[in-house]
């Protein structure tokens, strides 16, 4: 008993570890992410405190604090001792220091392009451009456009450029200078806000459920049931047929639709003598792109619908049919009689595997339309990678993408729960019968 | 079986629905050693050229063997770790004694509802604290972990028609349950075990998203994202090169597929009751 | 294993040619750079130009009597999309490539997030090649007053004519000359562009659909139409603006194309490969592309261009419009490292590939654009007669898309817009009214609207 339990163990346990890798912490974290305003300004790891111009923009206007701003902004270079020392330790020429103390100590300069032109003038200036870079860099007396790792620092830095500040004031910078993410509510908010929320959202579902009652299993009814009735060799033929795209990349796949669609493809050329302007069959209308891209989706989900259900009607007694048949049942009469009663669970798993599966998939609509035309083939998924993973401009947003994904997860685990509830769950569970 | 009813009209209708499908397969193949004028389906030549890529590398791309090298690694892999994981998870969860035994068994249903693809960026970030981000065994243990649930649902399903009097039989003469879960039940579902590795196997072979983003470096590059970029923008954009390295790419898919399509038929088998 | 096989060979070559300078290899510091680009087959001296300045570097090292051995790996990526995923996250991994060649757009949203560091703390601004360098071009790659990359290239987004079709709706030969002062000035929008369009599709010239086509993809080059109608992409105190009248015309300007059956209303989404060949076959009267495209079309596609085409800024329209082009430099980036001594190579790598000689090797190679003045006079530059000429008609009059941190966001919801109201599914008032919806919520108090 207690061998049997720990062997059952030892044998989920590799997969218990994929599960916690790869599906719970990505949710756990995804699920943090969302209420993040994470981007790719933020950063994902953490950020920084840094004076900028951005910063001392919210500072004036959130803040009111002007004067501060103004003076925080201010930018000067001074040559003085503790720079000096510190350009020594950096490693900066010791000859160059010296003239550098002689000729310009005590000298402010507006930025660092200054400074290092009065460090190119010296006789002993650095023969490399590091070697100025080394020594120009210790002079900095503004905080302006430096980036502190922690807020102390910062504050630190401030002090020593001698400006005190009021515990209000402290609190506003911190709010204002720290480049990281923050936690936020504001991509529900958006969410709810953009009004082609709402056009994805009716999308998705027109998607999943249209591709999922043609295809996924209405068709793959036709394919198993007329290859029912065919003799081995041309049934045989047909299933691999339509098994084929199921296999082929999807990159490759969806090109071959292109290739028939284009304005210089397959149908253009077929259908212009008939009249009809070669034109992007795909991306006509968003009629036609739906129509390709239910037939793209739905030719590849039939084939797992077409294996399960032919392998139930398989197992169906051939004496059931043969005597039907003694009784002269049509074949409509055998279908709706022997073979549809007997596919009732088969036909429950694939309506339940394939509503996540469309839920979730994206890739062949990315490779076909990418959304088009005008976003009128946008699902949520495909919304969701397009967010968090590609921006022309290079602005990924992933905590809005993560608050998208996050939505797809919470209707995908509550559907599957609901099917779980309707499917004779006690099948799965039936205990094991060595114990 | 059905021997008093007409073959003939199920043919035809069948037919006509499969044509076009065979017909963009044909074309496919066609169009990469041929040439066609503009404004004809016929094409007016043979050629070779298109498939220049096989022996010249083209500037800025890795060569086409190294990522074809990085496709089967891939492929293979993943491959293999999917069996071994989803056999023993399988196996323990048709057979044995567990804690919330049910509740693993819906949990699996509930996993494949996770949009993994849309998790990327937390995936990355997972990756990346493993330290596998831009490498080839971190994209093969993310697409691993993404083909588990099915393949444990099918195994599970295999496991469950094997008679229980083998295992009775196999505990009566003194084996343990680990042994006899390899020395006995594990040949028994042989095909099973046929029919999954095909389908990662090839399911690996396609993948795309994940080794775009999660590997984006040359010397890990697959054939999926070599393929997409000779049609990414205006300046690397070459049709029928395009169609050729797609070809290549297919005729490893196409030759499993021959020779194997029977079993991949079979791979719902044991799963049918749920 | 086949790949570790191939990287050290390539390592070894590297190594080889490196050490070809210093003459001897065993000793001597060691420094390893990478180098991401979007680098194809044109455009190869993105990073080939870093090698190159290794070299030149290794030497001039040894001849200060330092032994250094730097070595290159370049990463070349071909879709933009794909290339600024990899690197971001690459950089939040830790391994970020030490020199990156982005836009320009790329600086504020990753100096923000720390990736890069400004390359005025690298470089010397005031020393050749540097200061020779465009003052333009050294504006676009600066924000918040430093300069955080140098220009890498530069180029202009113009608009074409297709010479024969042109005449036979009745242009004379100096009318065609007189075509891109008459735009710049104003005389001649886009409105009289449509007209044009149609009547050469009237006349049979081309066919419906193939008056006037731009970019087939999602670009900053949609930008122009917006300024072509007067808007404004900053407010000049570092703030987005949207202009709503100027982007409201803009989709008209679509909208409007698309009911003349001048351009197709799902041109968007055209394969290039269709794009170029059907333009550069005078199948299409007008189009609007870049000025690197011309190393595309008159190669690949066999393309006579003087003979054929004329190209302009893009016209003005509306009442408050302007001609104008858009130039979306490239850039060398300093990506942010533990080791200030590889920032520092990393600095003297990007100085020297900007050498006028080794620039230009890039510019003729991949028909852009050059960044100094002194680069026109080499003579591989000067020779080539498209930079020539196309260089002072539109350099001076491009503008740039802002350094925004925001900006990334803007663009997308301008193209989905223009995409939304041009294939209609929404009406222009629609789509604009969405437009800024989606900019509030998005970005708040970082955009104006007016």
């Amino acid at each position: 008993m207690g061998n049997s339990k720990h062997l059952g163990l030892f044998l989920l346990a590799p997969a218990g570890i994929f599960v916690i890798l790869f599906f719970l912490a990505p949710v756990v974290l995804t699920g943090v992410f969302g209420f993040t305003n994470m981007s790719t300004a933020t950063g994902i790891t953490g950020g920084s405190y840094m004076v900028s111009e951005s910063a001392m923009r919210p500072l004036r206007s959130r803040f009111g604090e002007d004067a501060l701003a103004d003076q925080l902004s201010k930018r000067i270079y001074t040559i003085d001792e503790e720079g000096l020392q510190a350009a020594a330790e950096a490693g900066g020429d010791a000859a160059a220091l010296t003239e550098l103390r002689s000729n310009f100590f005590n000298e402010s300069f507006g930025n660092r392009r200054e400074v290092e032109t009065a460090i190119k003038s010296l006789n002993a200036r650095p023969s490399t451009t590091r070697g100025i870079k080394i020594i120009s860099a210790q002079f900095v007396k503004s905080v302006i456009n430096v980036r502190f790792d922690t807020f102390e620092e910062l504050l630190t830095s401030i002090a020593d450029f001698g400006i005190e500040l009021s515990d209000d004031q402290i609190e506003a910078l911190a709010d204002v200078t720290y480049t990281g993410w923050t936690f936020t509510l504001q991509n529900f908010k958006t969410m709810v806000e953009l009004p082609d929320t709402r056009k994805t959202l009716i999308n998705t579902l027109f998607y999943v459920f249209t591709t999922l009652i043609l295809f996924n299993t209405g068709f793959a009814l036709v394919l198993s049931i007329s290859t029912h009735y065919m003799p081995t060799g041309p049934a045989g033929f047909f299933r691999s047929i339509w098994l084929l795209p199921r296999v082929t990349p999807p990159v490759l796949y969806v090109l071959m639709w292109k290739w028939l669609a284009w304005d210089t493809g397959f149908l253009s050329v077929i259908l212009e003598p008939m009249g009809f302007a070669p034109r992007n069959w795909m991306l006509d209308s968003p009629t036609n792109a739906w129509v390709f891209i239910i037939l793209i989706n739905g030719i590849v989900g039939a084939s797992m619908g077409m294996l399960i259900f032919s392998s139930a009607i398989k197992a169906i007694p051939a004496s059931l049919f043969h005597a039907s048949e003694v009784d002269g049942a049509t074949r409509r009469q055998q279908i709706w009689h022997i073979i549809l009663p007997q596919l009732r669970w088969p036909i429950l798993f694939i309506t339940i595997y394939q509503t996540l599966s469309l839920l979730t998939s994206f890739e062949y609509i990315l490779l076909a339309t990418d959304g088009g035309p005008g976003g009128a083939t946008e699902v949520w998924a495909l919304s969701t990678y397009l967010k968090a993973l590609q921006n022309y401009g290079g602005a990924l947003q992933y905590g809005y993408g993560a608050a998208l994904s996050l939505v797809l997860v919470v209707i995908g685990i509550s559907v599957s729960l609901i099917y779980l509830k309707l499917f004779d769950f006690k099948n799965l569970t039936a205990p094991p019968k060595i114990e | 079986m059905s021997g008093n009813y007409r073959t003939w009209p199920t043919l035809v209708f069948l037919s006509v629905l499969t044509a076009p499908l065979i017909l963009m397969y044909s074309y496919l193949f066609v169009d990469t050693i041929t040439n066609t004028p503009p404004g004809s389906v016929i094409p007016n030549e043979f050629t070779l050229e298109h498939w220049r890529f096989l022996t010249e590398t083209i500037p800025g791309r890795p060569s086409i063997w190294l990522a074809t090298w990085n496709t089967f690694v891939f492929a293979t892999v993943t491959m293999v770790i999917v069996l071994m994981v989803s056999s023993s998870a399988g196996y323990a969860l048709s057979r044995l004694q567990l804690p919330a035994r049910s509740f693993f068994l819906g949990g699996i249903m509930v996993l494949h509802a996770f949009p993994t693809v849309t998790l990327l960026i937390a995936i990355f970030l997972i990756l990346q604290m493993l330290g596998l981000y831009n490498s080839l065994a971190g994209v093969i243990l993310v697409k691993t972990a993404l083909e588990l649930p099915f393949g444990i649902w099918i195994m599970k399903g295999f496991y469950d028609t094997v008679p229980w009097e083998i295992e009775m039989a196999g505990i009566q003469d003194g084996a343990t349950r680990f042994q006899v879960w390899t020395k006995l039940v594990l040949p028994q579902v042989k095909p099973a075990i046929l029919a999954l590795g095909i389908f990662s196997f090839l399911s690996g072979w396609s993948e795309f998203i994940l080794p775009l983003v999660l590997a984006p470096d040359n010397n890990v590059q697959v054939l999926s994202v070599y393929l997409a970029a000779l049609i990414a923008d205006d300046q690397n954009f070459d049709m029928a090169l395009f169609k050729s390295v797609g070809v290549f790419y297919v005729i490893p898919v196409i030759v499993l597929f021959v020779f194997f399509q029977n079993r991949l038929m079979n791979i719902y088998s044991g799963g049918t009751k749920g | 294993m086949k790949h570790q096989l191939l990287r050290s060979t390539a390592i070894a070559v590297a190594l080889a040619v490196g050490a070809a300078g210093a003459a001897f290899a065993d000793s001597g510091k060691e420094y390893n750079l990478s180098v991401a680009a979007i680098a194809g087959p044109t455009d190869i001296y993105r990073i080939a130009a870093i090698e190159i300045a290794a070299d030149l570097l290794e030497r001039e090292y040894a001849v200060r009597g330092e032994i250094v051995h730097i070595n290159i790996e370049g990463r070349p990526f071909t879709q933009w999309d794909e290339f600024r995923q990899a690197v971001t996250l690459a950089a939040e991994a830790g391994n970020a490539p030490n020199i990156v060649v982005a836009s320009h757009v790329d600086i504020a949203p990753w100096a923000q997030s720390g990736l890069i560091v400004p390359a005025e703390d690298y470089v010397d601004l005031d020393a050749w090649p540097l200061n020779d360098i465009y003052p333009n071009l050294l504006e676009i790659t600066s924000f918040q007053d430093q300069v955080w990359a140098i220009p890498q290239d530069a180029e202009s987004r113009p608009f074409f004519f297709w010479k024969p079709h042109m005449k036979a709706i009745g242009y004379s030969d100096a009318d065609l000359d007189g075509l891109a002062e008459r735009i710049r000035s104003g005389d001649y929008t886009l409105e009289n562009m449509l007209v044009d369009a149609r009547k050469m599709i009237d006349a049979g010239l081309v066919e419906e659909n193939r008056g006037f086509w731009p970019r087939p993809s999602k670009g900053p080059d949609y930008w122009m139409f917006y300024m072509a109608f007067g808007g404004e992409m900053e407010d000049g105190n570092g703030r987005l603006l949207l202009d709503k009248t100027s982007m409201a015309e803009f989709y008209q300007f679509f909208v409007d194309a698309v009911e003349l059956g001048v351009i197709g209303k799902n041109h968007i989404g055209t394969p290039w490969d269709q794009w170029h060949g059907a333009l550069t076959s005078g199948q299409v009267g007008m189009w609007q592309g870049g000025t690197w495209q011309f190393a595309e079309w008159t190669g690949k596609y066999g393309m006579d261009f003087f003979a054929n085409a004329t190209f302009s800024l893009v016209p003005g329209g509306g009442d408050n419009g302007r001609a104008n082009t858009l130039t979306q430099p490239l850039v060398y980036l300093i990506t942010d490292q533990d080791d200030e001594e590889i920032m520092g190579i990393a600095g003297e790598l990007i100085t020297i590939a900007s050498e006028p000689r080794i620039n230009a090797l890039h510019a003729v190679n991949s028909a852009h654009l050059g960044i100094s003045k002194a680069e026109e006079t080499v003579g591989l530059y000067a020779g080539d007669r498209w930079i020539r000429e196309a260089t002072p008609v539109l350099l001076p009059f491009a503008s740039a898309q802002p350094n925004n941190i925001f900006f990334g966001q803007y663009f997308e919801v301008m193209f989905s817009g223009l995409q939304a109201a041009w294939t209609g599914q929404k009406t222009v008032e629609e789509a604009i009214a969405d437009v800024e919806t989606e900019l509030k919520a998005a970005l708040g108090d970082n955009i104006v609207i007016k």
